[in-house]
């Protein structure tokens, strides 16, 4: 479907390849500046009153239409992505809104180290831009997305009040942060992007149902189908949904011409425009990029570097749970609120020299999601069949807790996304191929902290501590793969997110990172996004018309 | 697909057996609905049709013990696919009314009631606030 202003065919100022968390938000700042914004997007509009957690089956939904694994959903607009060898499966969401319609909507900051790796660690490299350069766009996302959380963090610097106060840590929260204060530890309640207070355009205030890892149905997690997106098309910007882009054309100076895009009827259209931003992820940008060759890039789009799809990084993930004697009484014997997102430790998250590894880890909370949830092995490993089942179900069930572990994952050359030679997606294209190992830094870094997770639940009361020394299933974070810098033998995009080889074309989404940090990326790419956004808005006036 | 109901509702009644009042799985009625929602995604459709398939003939009729026994087979020989049998069988019997009774659980979709916390308590703070600021300052 189109949503738009009731453009037809034309030439845009801009193209924005994506509706997710980046391109939603460059079509606001774009389409507010009066911008002639179209944004083709392969997935559909969602509809939040129909979303998983209002069906008895929810569950089941979730591991098979609402999986955030695409080649397990495998909807016609979801593309595959070949995983055989990738130890990490990369979770994503198509559609308006992107993964944020799927995600848990954690909000974290980078830390000003994490700008200055090089520098202060010696290895990866420093980004071309500060904290402080970033932290206006950081405020601005915050406001637009609507930021629950609280000053007064230790862990990160002073920031700009948030517009909501934190969402309740809850009885198992406040044993965890007792533990974390035993230990000595630094907490802190975690900034979400989850409305504590109705907030925002017919937003409700989170009612703790628990599932953020789903589609909200109160509207109180901001998707920016919900956010951004209302401000774009009010403000004229023509959002295409259901038109999978197969190829970013050139002109004859090799400057990006538009897209070649498949319509909802599968049929070849051609989308003009003066200049075109890719806002796709770190595994869908690289790809498109990849399949855009041309006699002025014979190697696919902005890759004179030959660096478009290298340097992917995931943010490795452990976990450390405990089972508990108590449980929580009031709610039927389960802990509830949302299931992760809830505090978070930096304790570990800067280098240590006394450390064997580089670089650091955020613990944060999560909590259990019910019975089907415990059964299948939301903790722990699955439940037993047979005699043992009901035995194992019942000792677990609403009395775990844990911390997830993420770890900072630095970039390294053969971590890649390339094209696949054989798979292919519903309209023919090629299907992603991942190359991906786990370094001996980030094992390190997640031993260390699996080591003091055990503390951790020790000091918590735990009956039983259960670890996953690494999650499969966790690859949320997709980084690297097109990285920004000064240099552009060494980087595929400058500091303002525009492409060195062309200077029409900009990239706005985590493929730009130069590192990953230890943290959600999610307000860091949007915060580069608006950057970006208003470079072009108030430097690239050539491009409007 | 064509599944034996009979012979996936015995084996259902081992993977999650009778307790107190409570049926088996199998004597629930279970293997219909998951035969039933299976067919919405093909995983766990060619997952229940591999576990089926390899059920012995007679596996109704053979005591508990040897039934255990051939399910082990099947989980070693087809791990994979017998993780996704147990996945929608717990996913479907833990929907259940009479299940949610027993476990004293509410037993209804997470929204649109959701639940009710107090608000955030800034009183927890008091020590975490006492900290001196860990962040490295560049």
């Amino acid at each position: 479907m189109t949503s738009s202003n009731g453009k037809s065919d034309h030439t845009a100022d801009v193209l924005i390849v994506g509706a997710g968390a980046s391109g939603a938000a460059v079509a606001a700042w774009l389409a507010e500046a009066g911008f002639d914004v179209v944004c083709l997007e392969q997935g559909h509009w969602q509809n939040p009153d129909k979303y998983a957690t209002l069906d008895p089956d929810f569950d089941f939904q979730s591991m098979s239409k609402w999986s955030y694994d695409p080649n397990k959903r495998g909807l016609p607009e979801d593309y595959p992505i070949n995983l055989d060898d990738s130890p990490v499966t990369p979770v994503m969401f198509n559609g308006v809104g992107g993964s944020t319609i799927l995600w848990t909507a954690h909000a974290p900051r980078f830390h000003p180290s994490d700008f200055r790796v090089k520098t202060l660690d010696g290895v990866a490299d420093d980004w071309p831009l500060t904290y402080e350069e970033l932290e206006p766009y950081y405020d601005m996302n915050d406001q637009v997305m609507g930021c629950a959380g609280i000053n007064g963090d230790p862990g990160n610097p002073p920031r700009a009040p948030r517009p909501m106060p934190p969402l309740p840590i809850g009885a198992d929260g406040l044993k965890l942060a007792r533990a974390f204060e035993s230990l000595g530890w630094h907490w802190w309640p975690s900034d979400n992007y989850i409305n504590s207070i109705p907030y925002g355009e017919g937003r409700d205030a989170c009612n703790f149902c628990g599932h953020n890892n789903l589609g909200c149905v109160q509207r109180a997690k901001a998707s920016t189908d919900l956010t951004y997106w209302p401000r774009a098309l009010r403000d004229g910007a023509e959002l295409k949904s259901g038109c999978r882009v197969s190829e970013i054309t050139v002109d004859a100076e090799g400057r990006a011409s538009g897209a070649n895009y498949f319509d909802q009827n599968g049929e070849l259209q051609h989308q003009q425009a003066r200049g075109v931003v890719m806002a796709c992820n770190g595994i869908g940008t690289p790809r498109l990029l990849l399949m855009s060759t041309s006699d002025a890039h014979p190697q696919g789009l902005a890759n004179s570097s030959g660096l478009v799809g290298k340097n992917l990084m995931f943010h490795p993930v452990a976990f450390i749970g405990g089972f508990f004697p108590e449980h929580d009484p009031e709610h039927d014997g389960e802990w509830v609120g949302p299931m992760a997102n809830i505090l978070m430790s930096q304790e570990f998250y800067e280098t240590d020299p006394e450390r064997d590894f580089v670089r650091g880890y955020t613990y944060q909370m999560a909590r259990g999601l019910g019975p089907a949830w415990t059964a299948r092995g939301g903790f722990a490993d699955r439940a037993p069949w047979g005699e043992d089942h009901h035995r194992t179900v019942q000792k677990r069930l609403g009395r775990g807790l844990g911390v997830a572990v993420m770890g900072e994952d630095l970039p390294e050359p053969h971590n890649t996304v390339t094209l696949d030679p054989v798979m292919k997606d519903s309209s023919g294209l090629p299907a992603a191929k991942i190359n991906y190992t786990l370094s001996e830094n980030s094992r390190k870094q997640l031993d260390h902290a699996i080591e003091n997770g055990r503390k951790l639940m020790q000091a918590a009361g735990a009956e039983e501590i259960v670890v996953n020394p690494f999650i499969q299933e966790s690859g949320w974070h997709l980084m690297g793969t097109a990285r920004m810098g000064d240099d552009p033998e060494s980087s595929v995009v400058n500091r303002r997110g525009q492409a060195h080889d062309l200077d029409n074309l900009f990239v706005v989404d985590g493929s730009v990172f130069v590192t990953g940090a230890a943290v959600n990326p999610t307000p860091t790419i949007q915060a580069l996004a608006l950057r970006t956004a208003e470079f072009i808005a108030t430097e690239r006036t050539d491009l409007k018309r | 697909m064509s599944t034996d109901l009979s012979l996936l509702s015995a084996a259902l009644d081992r993977v999650v057996p009778a307790i107190g009042d409570l049926p088996g799985a199998g004597a629930m009625g279970l293997a219909e609905v998951i035969v039933e929602n299976a067919r919405q995604d093909r995983r766990f459709e060619t997952a229940l049709k591999t576990v089926a398939d390899a059920l012995p003939d007679d596996f109704a009729s053979l005591d508990p013990a040897a039934q255990d026994d051939a399910l082990r087979n099947i989980e070693s020989a087809q791990g994979e696919a017998f993780g996704l049998f147990l996945d929608i069988t717990y996913s479907f019997y833990y929907m259940r009314p009479e299940v949610h009774e027993r476990l004293n659980w509410h037993g209804r979709a997470p929204q649109p009631e959701g639940n009710e916390l107090p608000p955030f308590d800034d009183s927890v703070l008091e020590i975490a606030r006492q900290r001196a600021p860990l962040w490295r300052k560049v």
